[in-house]
């Protein structure tokens, strides 16, 4: 698959006025995004998400390395065009309508069925009963998926989120995501999310990046980042010999009292399968033998554990 | 060309706003005042004689073009400096707002360079200060038609000069709201800009009455660059007046508006292009 968004090594550094002080945003960023996948950034407040996010858009201009979207230069307002972006603090023009707000973001990006494109998604997000009121008086989540359907508009290849499902109710979210889950069905759009929601990611993104302090400090498949590889969880069938023949092979209970589910940390699988056999032999019966998942927000404390040199100086928030 | 749209943008933005509309009415309101009150007849039609037998009148007996002159006059300064203040508490809004998190994200992030955006900003602006100063002329120059029999569009292209005049003052405090996203702050550089453009024509005047020295020197190159807005707004008089105005000089006047514009705008699109938000 081509890649949609290819970045090597970013370096972005702010300077406070008179370059008092200096903040390291990104320090040495590389993250690859194929096409038609979900991607999801995740990391603390401060970890350079949003810098990156701003980089692809030239919103913000980074120092040095190579980054090409779509197959070019984020600078050029034709690669732009191709893009639909929701900003993490959206602004829009309050005195302008639902309607006027997507046609003229329409126009700006030079798509052709501006009204009818407006109408369809205006329908999709449920906005189109308002769709003549003015902006200043919609909720912050109707304002939200507005931002969306902004993004939506002109059909981008990709789409760049900025915690997208920010102040929206959860029926709204479960919405907001099959709606980009059409998308991408739909129209192959590629999705770059970030969000603070892991559970929303989780459900959502196919491949995730964990950056910390301007780094990524693990990239890879959902699955393959939460499986636990050392940790070897197993069912098995109930017995009053049971107990006594797991914890003489080391396992811990993990049920409540049922000693039924056991786990084990273990890095060699020939080892694992040794000690199965010998627990077989002396009759225990296995129902399940897996490596069990970690919630997005273990994996990611985890990962900050594993990289301290990673985490901002005053610690994790 | 997408400067176009954003300016087209930025006026129905505008216009959609409620106080857009209450400026319009405060507008209206003042002129029917002006209408209503003001008193000004012209005596004896539209020319009287001003020579008789070849012999020049000492009388008071003048065409009505001359007669009205001091009341364009008026008129004129009110609509060049009133417009340019009202312009100023007006204006300051729009490119803090543009500029604002969230908003100036969103739409650097569209397929417009940051170039159009600046450019469009600006000639939105323009557009709504000349669509403002078109209702005001026009509607005093109907006032003035109707109560004198005198009609004249001069008032109209005196307010096409005070909005040039306005345009350079706006492209210094749209250059502002890059540094600072702030509308008191906008104001307030308009208004330097105004204050020091008039006392720029006052220069020489007032340099002779300091002492030699450090603070001369600085008054002489501080006022320097500003462009000398009263001399434009006698120009902006004198067409009002219908009086023979010297291209070379009106055109300098206007030219050296333009320059420091033009010089204000190239700075501070480098300055929005250096700029990350």
């Amino acid at each position: 698959m081509t890649a949609i968004i290819e970045a090597i090594d970013l370096k972005k550094t702010y300077f406070s006025p008179f370059r008092r002080q200096r903040t390291e945003a990104l320090r040495g960023v590389s993250i690859s995004v194929k096409a038609g996948e979900t991607f999801g950034l995740i990391g603390l407040n401060g970890a350079g998400k949003t810098t990156f996010i701003k980089s692809l858009l030239s919103v913000v201009r980074f120092d040095s390395g190579a980054l090409t979207v779509l197959g070019g230069n984020p600078e050029n307002p034709a690669v732009r065009a191709q893009i639909g972006y929701l900003p993490e603090r959206l602004d829009l023009p309050r005195a302008f309508s639902a309607r006027d707000f997507l046609r003229s973001v329409g126009r700006l990006k030079g798509t052709s069925d501006v009204d009818s494109q407006a109408q369809k998604l205006l329908n999709a997000l449920g906005l189109s009963y308002r769709s003549r009121a003015k902006i200043g008086g919609f909720s912050k989540g109707m304002r939200q998926r507005l931002g969306l359907a902004g993004a939506l508009m002109g059909r981008p290849r990709l789409l760049v989120l900025d915690e997208p499902t920010d102040g929206i109710d959860p029926i709204g979210r479960t919405e907001i995501r099959k709606i980009l889950q059409e998308e991408k069905k739909q129209n192959g759009t590629t999705i770059f999310l970030n969000s603070h929601l892991l559970s929303e990611t989780e459900r959502v993104a196919d491949r995730i990046a964990i950056i910390a302090h301007g780094k990524v400090v693990r990239e890879g498949a959902l699955q393959e980042l939460c499986i636990q590889k050392k940790c070897w969880e197993v069912t098995v069938a109930p017995g009053g010999h049971v107990p006594q023949l797991m914890t003489t092979c080391g396992f811990v209970s993990a049920g409540e009292g049922d000693h039924r589910t056991w786990k084990r940390e273990c890095d060699d699988a020939a080892e694992m399968n040794g000690l199965i056999a010998s627990l077989i032999s002396k009759g225990i019966v296995f129902e399940e033998f897996f490596h069990p998942f970690e919630r997005l927000e273990e994996v990611l404390s985890n990962s900050l554990k594993e990289h301290p040199e990673s985490v901002p100086p005053g610690g994790v928030q | 060309m997408k400067i176009f749209q954003v300016a087209y943008d930025l006026l129905k933005e505008a216009v959609a706003r409620k106080w857009f509309l209450g400026l319009g009415v405060a507008l209206t309101l003042a002129m029917s005042i002006i209408g209503l009150s003001l008193r000004l007849d012209v005596v004896d039609g539209v020319l009287a004689a001003s020579r008789l037998f070849g012999d020049v009148l000492s009388t008071d007996i003048q065409s009505v073009d001359v007669a009205l002159r001091p009341v364009f006059r008026v008129f004129s300064f009110v609509v060049f400096y009133g417009g340019l203040i009202l312009g100023i508490l007006v204006c300051s809004g729009f490119a803090p707002t543009i500029f604002n998190e969230g908003r100036i994200e969103h739409l650097l992030s569209l397929p417009i360079s940051r170039f159009e955006l600046l450019a469009g900003t600006f000639l939105g602006v323009l557009l709504l200060s000349a669509m403002g100063t078109l209702y005001g002329t026009v509607g005093l120059t109907v006032i003035l038609g109707v109560k004198t029999g005198f009609w004249t569009c001069a008032l109209i292209q005196s307010g096409v000069i005070a909005t040039s005049t306005f345009g350079t003052i706006y492209m210094a405090m749209l250059v502002a709201a890059l540094f600072v996203r702030s509308a008191p702050l906008g104001a307030a550089v308009g208004g330097v800009v105004l204050v020091a453009g008039f006392i720029s024509c006052f220069r020489q005047e007032l340099l002779e009455m300091m002492e030699p020295g450090f603070w001369q020197q600085t008054l002489k190159w501080g006022l320097a660059p500003f462009p000398r807005v009263h001399l434009v707004a006698s120009l902006a008089a004198n067409t009002a007046q219908s009086m023979d105005v010297s291209l070379w000089t009106g055109a300098r006047q206007l030219l050296s508006q333009g320059v420091f514009s033009l010089a204000i705008f190239f700075f501070g699109w480098w300055k929005f292009e250096q700029k990350d938000f």
